[in-house]
């Protein structure tokens, strides 16, 4: 029997899952990232160094800061810049807001439809609310609202630093261009307050979804740091012990060409598969959350370490927790001061690994003495998660192997969902 | 204003016949009455396609800047398809990529939801005439008509910032002036853009022939806007 996925729904970007079962056994899976590459790494050559950021960020419709303040801090650690602490924790600003709109994108426009049995969110024949024709569903009104809320007040978050919620502009090397007003910060924390509450409920509403009894073996990978839950600077860190520093990145983990694949996959070298994203940030430095977020998974009861991938889910709401608050607490210390600084060109490389919403980015320049772009190097989250998702299909295919086909193809499209691929990323 | 603010009443006007990234199933073969067409066309098989979608369209948009200008990806026109490739892949034996074009190289548009991210308002105007059956009115001028009707001081003739302003099509509200910063034309070159005369006053401002290519190839390298100025200043 042979089971096609040609074009998986409601992930980001375009791939597909294919198997072959015979005589009850799995013979064999490929998961096939078949979406075009763009050639990011070749055409960044020749570049100016300021306009890395503005490039990069155009790899991603739904995580364009994450790959604006890797590229940032990579190249002003090229050149040598040592950004304030005041730039630093803006940058976090706006890296947070944009995980918790990311994982409220995934949690109820990609993943909640599955658990109500429902092709997307809503739609005209499935209305969120009464009349409901014949044979609709419909009946989520109250999710759909409160992700509207949510969203409207993290994007403000976003948008008032960077101009804009999507490849904001604002966010430069050497720091911010302009800065918001007193009134202006006072508006987005009043919007942050007024979602709290729907934020727990989103918590509360994901935990109550079904989720696959199921386990992977892999070790889950994150930056950390001492004094935060590292977003945007920190050291390697897995569950299985190891702590490395950014900088020795390219010694440890190695990314290989994929015959039947465009993306590239990313293995620890001499160890094998990794996960990367939310759930392994919980797992490695759940001691690290917002007071707030810790007392809501406690709520909820999670547990770290459970391996089961399903429960992304879950730590992504957690997620969605800790980012509102600890943007008030950081939007509340906001000073206003000076945020932009000359950067003076020089010839050198750097690196930077950030946590993205969907886990560990890396960024690589050369740059020349002029600030020309010689060599850029993009590590993407979902290609540090290939390898174990690759793994944890085939284990779920061969502990559903009775399953009848549409099961055992939802299933797979269920679990692809969970790990929150970003497709287009991962062909950079 | 959020064009997410409406998604209740946008989306629930029409029949989404097929999105994948929204939508599990569906029929990607039509007929449709309107379709909105995002992404540069960087592999052969994608031109195939799009000629069907045509075919089965009442209404076709191209939507953001990769459709309708080849955007970031065309970047890669500006040098040998090989010089780029062999820098991400040591194996190309199984990349099939084509040079990058806009989607109106190969089919017929009715309209362009420029911007990237494309801009709130034209997609609001596009859907909104498609329901009411009036032709759409998209902005046609450029980003500096935003700026005046802001107040903005002009950050080119004030500050001396190399801005694509004058020759990019407005939708952004002026955004990077705003900010204090050069407009970098992510909507795209304004249809008639006159793309030597700006290239001439930053020449004069000391920007390198270097610099210049950078700024109109960062988007649009492949339109006939910014091709003039390219071609100028080329060795």
């Amino acid at each position: 029997m042979k089971i096609k996925v040609d074009y998986i729904a409601r992930v980001e970007g375009e791939g597909s899952v294919k198997f072959n079962i015979e005589g009850g056994k799995l013979k064999e899976l490929k998961l096939n990232i078949w979406e075009p590459p763009r050639f990011f790494e070749g055409f960044l050559v020749g570049r100016k160094f300021d306009e890395v950021p503005d490039i990069v960020s155009r790899i991603c419709g739904i995580c364009p800061v994450s790959h604006m303040t890797t590229s940032i801090r990579a190249i002003e650690k090229a050149v040598g810049f040592i950004p304030s602490l005041e730039i630093k924790n803006l940058r976090k600003i706006m890296s947070l807001s944009q995980i918790v709109a990311s994982h409220l994108v995934h949690l109820y426009m990609l993943v909640l439809p599955d658990y109500h049995r429902l092709d997307m969110l809503f739609s005209r024949e499935n209305p969120p609310s009464p009349p409901f024709t014949k044979g609709g569903k419909g009946g989520l009104l109250e999710e759909i609202k409160r992700l509207i809320r949510l969203k409207e007040a993290v994007n403000n978050v976003t948008a008032i630093f960077g101009g804009r919620p999507l490849h904001p502009v604002a966010m430069v090397v050497g720091g911010f261009t302009k800065i918001p007003s007193r009134d202006e910060i006072g508006k987005v924390i009043k919007g942050l307050e007024s979602i709290k509450g729907d934020a727990l409920d989103t918590v509360k509403m994901v935990s109550k979804l079904h989720y696959p009894d199921f386990r992977n073996n892999t070790e889950y990978v994150s930056i950390i740091s001492k004094d935060d839950y590292a977003v945007n600077e920190g050291t390697i860190a897995s569950s299985s012990g190891i702590e490395v520093e950014e900088d020795d990145y390219l010694s440890w983990f190695q990314e290989e060409e994929v015959p039947y694949s465009n993306a590239k996959r990313t293995v620890m070298k001499g160890r094998g598969s990794i996960m990367v994203g939310a759930l392994s940030r919980l797992n490695i430095k759940f001691g690290m959350l917002h007071p707030e977020a810790k007392k809501a998974a406690e709520m909820i009861g999670f547990k770290i370490l459970g391996k089961n991938p399903f429960l992304n889910n879950i730590a992504q709401a957690v997620e969605i927790v800790h980012g509102i608050w600890e943007c008030i607490e950081l939007l509340d210390a906001f000073s206003i001061g000076n945020y932009f600084f000359k950067v003076n060109v020089r010839e050198g490389s750097g690196s930077a690994l950030t946590e993205a919403p969907r886990g560990m980015l890396y960024h690589q320049y050369e740059l020349n003495k002029k600030g020309i772009i010689e060599r850029a190097n993009i590590v993407t989250p979902t290609a540090h998660n290939f390898m174990s998702l690759e793994e944890s299909l085939k284990k779920l295919v061969n502990e559903n192997i009775d399953k009848p086909k549409n099961e055992l193809s939802l299933l797979c499209e269920m679990l692809v969902r969970a790990y929150d691929p970003c497709f287009s990323c991962s062909v950079h | 204003m959020y064009f997410q603010k409406h998604i209740i009443e946008s989306i629930t006007s029409f029949d989404i016949v097929y999105a994948r990234m929204l939508k599990r199933g569906g029929n990607p073969h039509g007929p449709f009455d309107i379709a909105l067409v995002e992404g540069t066309i960087t592999e052969s098989w994608q031109v195939d396609e799009l000629k069907k979608i045509r075919e089965q369209s009442k209404q076709l948009f191209a939507i953001g800047s990769c459709a309708i200008d080849g955007g970031i990806p065309a970047i890669k026109s500006t040098m040998p398809e090989l010089e780029a490739e062999k820098k991400v892949y040591k194996d190309l034996s199984t990349i099939h990529s084509i040079r990058p074009h806009s989607v109106d190289a190969y089919i017929k548009v009715d309209g362009y939801i420029r911007g990237c991210p494309p801009g709130e308002r034209d997609l609001h105007e596009a859907l909104a005439s498609v329901l009411t059956g009036k032709k759409p009115a998209f902005l046609q001028y450029s980003v500096c008509v935003e700026c005046k009707l802001k107040g903005n001081i002009c950050v080119l003739v004030a500050y001396n910032m190399p801005c694509m302003g004058p020759v990019t099509n407005a939708g952004c509200g002026a955004l990077c002036p705003s900010m204090n910063r050069a407009c970098y034309s992510c909507f795209g070159p304004m249809k008639q853009a006159n793309g030597p005369a700006l290239a001439r006053k930053f020449r004069l401002m000391g920007l390198s022939r270097e610099d210049i290519i950078r700024k109109f190839t960062e988007f649009g390298a492949d339109t006939i806007e910014f091709r003039r100025v390219i071609e100028t200043y080329e060795d």
